[in-house]
């Protein structure tokens, strides 16, 4: 008899050469990168255009030295945050009858004021559908003040030079180092997450096509079923890993490419995971690697039941929203501490990869990986185990394919 | 028996949905033999085989393959073809045959030259590279059975193995049986046509309702009912009918019987004698079909001619 690693190895072999070598594997390569292609191009025009429309306008009907002394104000403040830190301010000479003019720059739709400054500096009136604790309110008041405070401080002559700040520039500091770790560590999640959920849920339908052509007696005759499984699951691993790849090398001739172009603003965080980069990178391809053998096996199992593509699409969604609770919960380790919810992340297998993803980006610390690795691996096994057993039982049955959702139909039946 | 046994099985039991499928079934298969495994659909011929093979676990019972207890274990010797046929539509037959084979330890090379040869061999030559979706039914069935015995197995399990083919191929697949039996394979193949069990086997299993009504060499089945005499008297009235056996029909000018315990010889004399004047005597051994009807009963003959005329309509 074949060794189970050597049988698992034939299975493995036939699927990565079947997908691999497909046309429809380079739709598989290319979807993902397009899709995110087309949603940067998207999301940043609506994001250029939502800053425009989302950025409140305010009408300033005063004369022209206090409007004057508003923009002074405005320019100052912005330049010490951003654009988009104080709502534009437009200039509108004063009517007769201020009152009536500012309901109407409030009607007009074309103006799209979100409110109106009328008065003068020391009696500021501001008229608007204005909160007490507003954005719109607040900044005004602040605007008003700084007017104010610099109109004083010219009629005093006491306006101070500006004193350059003297930068002391040190290797890092404890405050932006947790911060960007936890960002780091929040990011190896985000990335595990999203590309388990991407591929593993292929692995739902993998043994549909066995189930299909007949092919599964086939195999079943000749193999351990914990061969086919993992067979399967390494195959679609070394799938995966071969997609991860091709974007890992896309992205990184992305970002060298805009890096050279636009130095000031595409850089990478030099602060460095806890356990150091090559160590955490590592770990991530590990994590990565086990999260997807985990679910994946799980899938398998689950999808091995089905019967059809119908029964398939049936059982998709409760699978993401499984998937999407466990990422909740793994994301409860980052920045916290030992607590009974970040113990319960590092032990549940399903959660186990992301959250020691995240230990691995806070602490240094070496051992929990290498007992966190092999406890997953264990569950691996288990979930494999487990699958085979309940196929065998359910599914390889004497004339047409049983299954689990077959059996449940017929219990209800009866 | 002599010789060792390539299958041995006892007390087999099965049961799904609280329904037993196999009901104590015994075999023994000895090495080297064709061995048949008759039955009707749904007698329990698969679920056998499928528990000979460790694809599904019997309830109870005993099972072992070349002798191993754990079917897997004999794996690299022994070939299989399922009932329902299964390849993968996108592999060319070179592929198919060779996947197979390395299924079973065969090293994918060796299983690609291989897979020539026998394609070769049997005029496929021109569908080495041809995709299995692009090949027809019966061809398909025809690489199936390549990839069954592409790493020259011990023993080669067929599953209605004649199921769906036409009558060509059907030609085809029993030349293939008895070469590899003849070159010391042991084959066991489970059929509903009587047939192709009466021209290939030399044991037969007869199953019906999940369990065995007979087990034996084919000459033994047929030998449990007696050589049938068929007698046209001369003369239609006379003494000599009092000569007959009990058991005697008339179907037509003809009288039908068994062949009576004490030989012909005397029977005769008496039917001389009594002036029946022999116009013609025949006397014919039973077909393995009436045997099955003998053995199995008439409902199961008639389920295993209802399937017999199932496939022909399929195969057709």
């Amino acid at each position: 008899m074949m060794s189970l690693f050597e049988a698992a190895w034939v299975i493995a072999r036939r699927d990565f050469v079947a997908s691999v070598f497909s046309k429809t594997f380079i739709i598989f390569l290319l979807a993902p990168m397009i899709l995110f292609g087309f949603a940067f191009f998207f999301a940043s025009m609506t994001d250029a255009q939502d800053q425009a429309a989302a950025q409140p306008a305010v009408a300033v009907v005063a004369d022209s030295a206090t409007a004057g002394a508003l923009g002074e104000a405005r320019e100052r403040l912005v330049t010490g945050t951003s654009e988009e830190s104080f709502p534009v301010l437009r200039n509108v000479a004063p009517a007769q009858h201020v009152a009536v003019q500012a309901r109407a720059l409030l009607a007009d739709e074309h103006g799209g004021y979100s409110a109106v400054l009328s008065g003068t500096l020391d009696r500021p009136v501001l008229t608007g559908p204005l909160k007490a604790d507003g954005y719109v309110a607040h900044r005004l008041q602040l605007l008003v003040d700084d007017a104010r405070r610099a109109a004083a401080l010219r009629a005093a002559g006491a306006v101070p030079p500006p004193a350059p700040l003297e930068r002391v520039v040190t290797d890092q500091a404890a405050g932006n180092l947790q911060m960007i770790r936890r960002n780091l560590a929040k990011g190896g999640q985000t990335l595990i997450f999203t590309v388990t959920m991407l591929l593993a849920t292929l692995l739902l339908s993998t043994l549909v096509e066995e189930k299909t052509n007949k092919v599964i007696e086939v195999l079943a005759a000749a193999v351990p079923l914990d061969a086919v499984f993992l067979g399967k699951l390494l195959a679609m691993l070394g799938i995966s890993l071969v997609g991860l790849a091709l974007w890992a090398g896309m992205f990184a001739l992305g970002y060298t490419t805009l890096h050279q172009m636009f130095e000031d603003w595409v850089t990478l965080p030099a602060v460095a995971p806890a356990i150091g980069w090559p160590i955490w990178i590592v770990l991530l391809i590990l994590y990565f690697a086990t999260n997807f053998m985990i679910l994946g096996a799980l899938f398998l199992g689950i999808g091995a039941q089905a019967s059809n593509i119908r029964e398939i699409q049936t059982i998709s969604m409760p699978v993401t929203m499984l998937q999407l609770l466990v990422f909740l919960l793994a994301i409860n380790v980052v920045g916290r501490g030992l607590g009974p919810l970040a113990l319960t992340a590092y032990i549940v297998p399903f959660s186990s990869p992301m959250a020691m993803i995240a230990f691995g980006a806070q602490s240094e610390t070496l051992w929990p990986h290498l007992l966190a690795l092999a406890w997953q691996a264990l569950w691996i096994v288990l979930i494999i185990r487990v699958s085979s057993r309940l196929f065998k039982a359910t599914v390889l049955k004497s004339g047409s394919a049983g299954s689990f959702f077959s059996f449940l139909r017929r219990k209800a039946k009866a | 028996m002599q010789g060792n046994l390539a299958i041995e099985a006892s007390g087999l039991v099965k049961s799904f949905d609280g329904k037993r499928a196999v009901d104590g079934i015994d075999l023994a298969v000895p090495e080297g033999a064709i061995y048949g495994i008759l039955g009707p659909n749904g007698a329990g011929k698969t679920t056998t085989l499928r528990m000979l093979l460790g694809i599904i676990e019997p309830d109870a019972g005993r099972r072992s393959l070349l002798g191993h207890e754990r079917p897997l274990e004999a794996a690299k010797i022994v070939g299989y073809l399922p009932e329902e046929r299964g390849l993968y539509p996108a592999m060319t037959t070179r592929e198919a045959i060779a996947f197979m084979g390395a299924l079973r330890g065969l090293p994918l090379e060796t299983g690609r030259k291989r897979a020539e040869i026998l394609l070769q061999e049997n005029g496929l030559g021109d569908y080495v590279d041809k995709p299995i979706k692009s090949l027809s039914k019966g061809m398909a069935q025809t690489i199936q059975l390549f990839g069954t015995i592409v790493h020259r197995p011990k023993l080669v399990v067929l599953d209605e193995p004649f199921s769906g083919l036409d009558a060509i191929n059907q030609g085809r697949l029993e030349h293939l049986i008895r070469d590899e039996a003849a070159a010391g394979t042991t084959i066991i193949f489970s059929t509903h046509v009587i047939h192709h069990a009466e021209r290939l086997c030399e044991r037969i299993a007869i199953i019906a309702d999940g369990r065995i009504r007979f087990e034996g060499l084919v000459s033994d089945a047929r030998g449990r009912l007696r050589p049938q005499v068929r007698l046209k008297p001369r003369n239609a009235d006379g003494a000599w009918r009092k000569s007959l056996p009990l058991d005697a029909r008339q179907i037509g000018d003809l009288w039908q019987f068994e062949l009576p315990r004490g030989g012909i010889e005397p029977l005769l004399k008496a039917l001389i004698d009594g002036g029946a004047g022999i116009e013609e005597l025949s006397i014919e051994r039973s077909g393995l079909h009436d045997a099955f009807v003998a053995i199995a009963g008439e409902t199961a003959a008639r389920e295993m001619e209802a399937s017999e005329q199932a496939d022909f309509g399929e195969a057709a």
